[in-house]
């Protein structure tokens, strides 16, 4: 039905554009990309590069994006976790240890819960908390040997190789967000987990060996790098039972993260401590 | 002084009534079987890595972390009391003043063995100088910690150089080799050279109050006060308490280790000096005291939740006995009831039992200071953690500080750090 309508119209503006002195396939490609740009199918960058010589040509015009933040550096990633949609069921946590091996005692996320009221007035606000990857982020301040870094995506690197294991970074965080890897391993409960290895930040270091990084160091939450790499969500996001964590590009006005990180449910945690975190919650 | 060179010698004086061949062999075989304990349980450590010790991810820093900050503090005390005799020319106490360079040498050295201790991985610890982050306070931390003790060493140097070349002259034992090999050929202990080195003590000295109190100490400190995410330690109140702590344990230290050693010999004990050095450690201790009052009284008027959860830990907690009964009973109402007795600030005995009681009060403060804000997570919703040292811990303690005071026994013995009293006016 709205096909049709749509063919119509189209035919209207065809026949207009037929009679003006401008060039109708140009002016029919444009509409085109124009929809596919609402349908966020394309990008505005995109659509001006495409035109911006033919416009030019044509009309003697320069085009220009509008108001748009250059998004040339990348994407920078980003979360955002409706806490309305959060049922607390724990999955996140669990499917973060199973996509990272993480060794008995750490846990890259966790859901905190809080319970206010007396009965029958109760309300229970469950909080997953993986790594907020601050933008200025305390554990890279105080790192005496710079093993823990801002990457150019957004994401809070940590180098095993390099870290001492002094563990300033772990007092430092406002979040507990890190650990450390005091060697223990699930070998006793399950056979051949000392042989799996951890992707940690998309590397891969073989068999969990007594002496070998990470052991002896501090761990924390990439972000899922090695499945960012291969264009995959992050574990907590595509497994979250409630649908409640969204991921994306924060540089990108556009994504659907930075949509909701701008309504006016948003918030982040401690926002007073000036770490400026990367993970959003919705209330 | 008008004195022929050759007739000057550097002795050792020693009670002849009292073996102390005997007490000090019996005193070495003590901290050798020390050392043996400590050691095995340092060696466990260094092969299983930090999973024997009783740290948690709720509870990362922990008893290692405490004797860190308070040997660097005990380090920076004892520095900053012999420049009040080597800059200020308070020559009342010049005769501890080479053991308060030398004590503060080897408590850097105690400090950094225990920071090395609880690294999880040791091996990479000069990354530190390697990689250097200039926003993080431990990486400057460092640079000061190796810069302080090249400059302890010097200052130590020029103290002893001319008792070295008379110790190197006197005799042909090993103290005496070594003593020559020491003076690293500079033998001239002419008065002017002598002047020259008082003058270059000086210097050193000057230089170094502000590396011992802003460097040393005060950066300690400020590794604690910059950390936003622990609300007790973030204080700009912090550096300085730090700072006057260590002038507190620092003087307490060397008046309780000089008077155990002349004890030891079987010598008198000057009871002027040592009631001069007790006062000016209660003195030290009352400005902490007030600091600490406020530091707490305006955390309380200011009632910010978080800061309030960690000060109950502390005043009511599993830990209120550290608190109150060492920290302040001991560390404050013992000594300074000591001190205010009539009778008992007349015997050497009880004030130095009162400066035990100082050093092991400031062994609380810096347990104190490490421990109880990080049994409160971050993070609400989070249990509450616990922490305690456990035997590997504790004895691993042990054998650092048996190390530390095996080499500050060996040094005693073999170094002139013993002042003779003709040079103490001398030094005027
Ligand atoms: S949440 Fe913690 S670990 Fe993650 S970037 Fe921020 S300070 Fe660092
Ligand atoms: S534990 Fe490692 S990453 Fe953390 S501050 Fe120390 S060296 Fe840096």
């Amino acid at each position: 039905m709205s096909d049709r309508l749509l063919n119509q119209f189209t035919n209207v503006a065809k026949k207009a554009l037929e009679a003006s002195k401008y060039s109708t396939t140009l002016g029919m490609n444009m509409a085109e990309d124009a929809r596919r740009l609402s349908r966020a199918e394309m990008n505005e960058e995109d659509f001006v590069r495409k035109y911006q010589g033919m416009v030019q040509k044509e009309f003697g015009k320069k085009m220009e994006l509008a108001g748009i933040e250059e998004t040339k550096d990348g994407p920078k990633w980003g979360m955002v976790i409706d806490l309305r949609k959060c049922v607390g069921c724990d999955t996140c946590t669990v499917s973060c240890k199973a996509e990272n091996l993480t060794p008995p005692g750490i846990s890259y996320n966790v859901v905190l819960v809080e319970e206010k009221g007396i009965f029958p007035n109760v309300s229970r606000t469950n909080t997953p908390r993986p790594c907020m990857q601050c933008d200025k982020p305390p554990c890279v301040t105080v790192c005496p040997v710079r093993a823990t870094y801002k990457s150019g995506d957004g994401i809070v690197v940590q180098d095993n190789d390099r870290c001492i294991g002094c563990r300033y970074c772990m007092v430092a965080c406002p979040y507990g967000a890190r650990s450390f890897d005091f060697g223990d391993s699930y070998e006793g409960e399950m056979l051949g987990y000392g042989a799996m290895t951890a992707p940690d930040h998309g590397m891969d270091r073989g068999e969990r060996k007594k002496g070998h990084s990470p052991i002896g160091t501090v761990r924390k939450c990439t972000f899922c790098f090695h499945r960012l790499q291969r264009g995959e969500e992050p574990a907590c996001v595509e497994t979250c039972v409630g649908d409640a964590r969204y991921f994306g590009d924060l540089n990108d006005p556009n994504s659907v993260v930075s949509k909701m990180a701008s309504e006016a449910r948003a918030f982040r945690m401690k926002e007073e401590y000036g770490t400026e975190p990367r993970v959003y919650y919705l209330r | 002084m008008a004195m022929n060179q050759s007739e000057l010698k550097y002795e050792e004086e020693t009670n002849p009534n009292v073996n102390v061949a005997l007490r000090y062999k019996s005193w070495m075989v003590f901290l050798i079987v020390a050392m043996v304990v400590g050691g095995a349980a340092i060696g466990y450590r260094l092969v299983e890595g930090l999973a024997v010790t009783n740290l948690t991810n709720f509870v990362p820093w922990g008893a290692w972390v405490a004797f860190y900050i308070f040997f660097v503090g005990l380090s920076a005390g004892a520095f900053l009391l012999s420049t009040l005799i080597f800059v200020f020319g308070m020559v009342q106490y010049e005769k501890v003043g080479r053991f308060a360079l030398f004590t503060a040498l080897i408590c850097m050295v105690v400090a950094l063995m225990f920071i090395a201790l609880d690294l999880g991985r040791i091996e990479r610890a000069t990354n530190t100088l390697i990689n250097w982050n200039v926003m993080s306070i431990l990486s400057w931390e460092v640079r000061f910690y190796l810069i302080y003790m090249v400059l302890l060493a010097t200052e130590l140097w020029f103290a002893m150089r001319k008792d070295l070349n008379l110790l190197a002259r006197s005799g042909n034992l090993f103290k005496n080799k070594l003593a020559s090999f020491l003076t690293l050929g500079s033998n001239d202990i002419s008065d002017i050279a002598i002047k020259k080195d008082h003058s270059w003590m000086k210097i050193l000295g000057i230089i170094g109050i502000p590396i011992a109190i802003i460097g040393v100490h005060g950066g300690t400190g400020t590794l604690f006060a910059a950390v936003t995410a622990q609300p007790y330690w973030a204080s700009p109140l912090f550096p300085i308490i730090f700072v006057v702590s260590a002038l507190v344990s620092g003087t307490a230290l060397l008046l309780a280790m000089y008077v155990i050693q002349r004890k030891a010999r079987g010598l008198e004990v000057e009871l002027g000096m040592i009631q001069g050095l007790a006062m000016l450690m209660i003195g030290f201790l009352a400005i902490d005291l007030t600091l600490e009052f406020y530091e707490f009284l305006v955390a309380g008027l200011n009632n910010k939740p978080e800061k309030m959860a960690i000060l109950s830990v502390m005043f009511t907690g599993p830990y209120a006995w550290s608190f109150w009964g060492v920290q302040l009973f001991l560390g404050a109402v013992v000594p300074i009831y000591i001190v205010a007795n009539k009778r008992l600030r007349n015997s050497v005995t009880a004030l130095t039992v009162a400066a035990i009681c100082i050093v092991i009060g400031i062994i609380g403060v810096r347990f104190n200071i490490v421990v109880p804000t990080q049994i409160i997570h971050q993070l609400k919703g989070m249990p509450q953690g616990y922490y305690a040292p456990n035997l590997v811990e504790w004895l691993s303690s042990l054998g650092v500080v048996a190390i530390g005071l095996f080499l500050y026994s060996i040094g005693a013995k073999l170094l002139p750090l013993e002042v003779n009293d003709e040079e103490v006016i001398e030094h005027e």
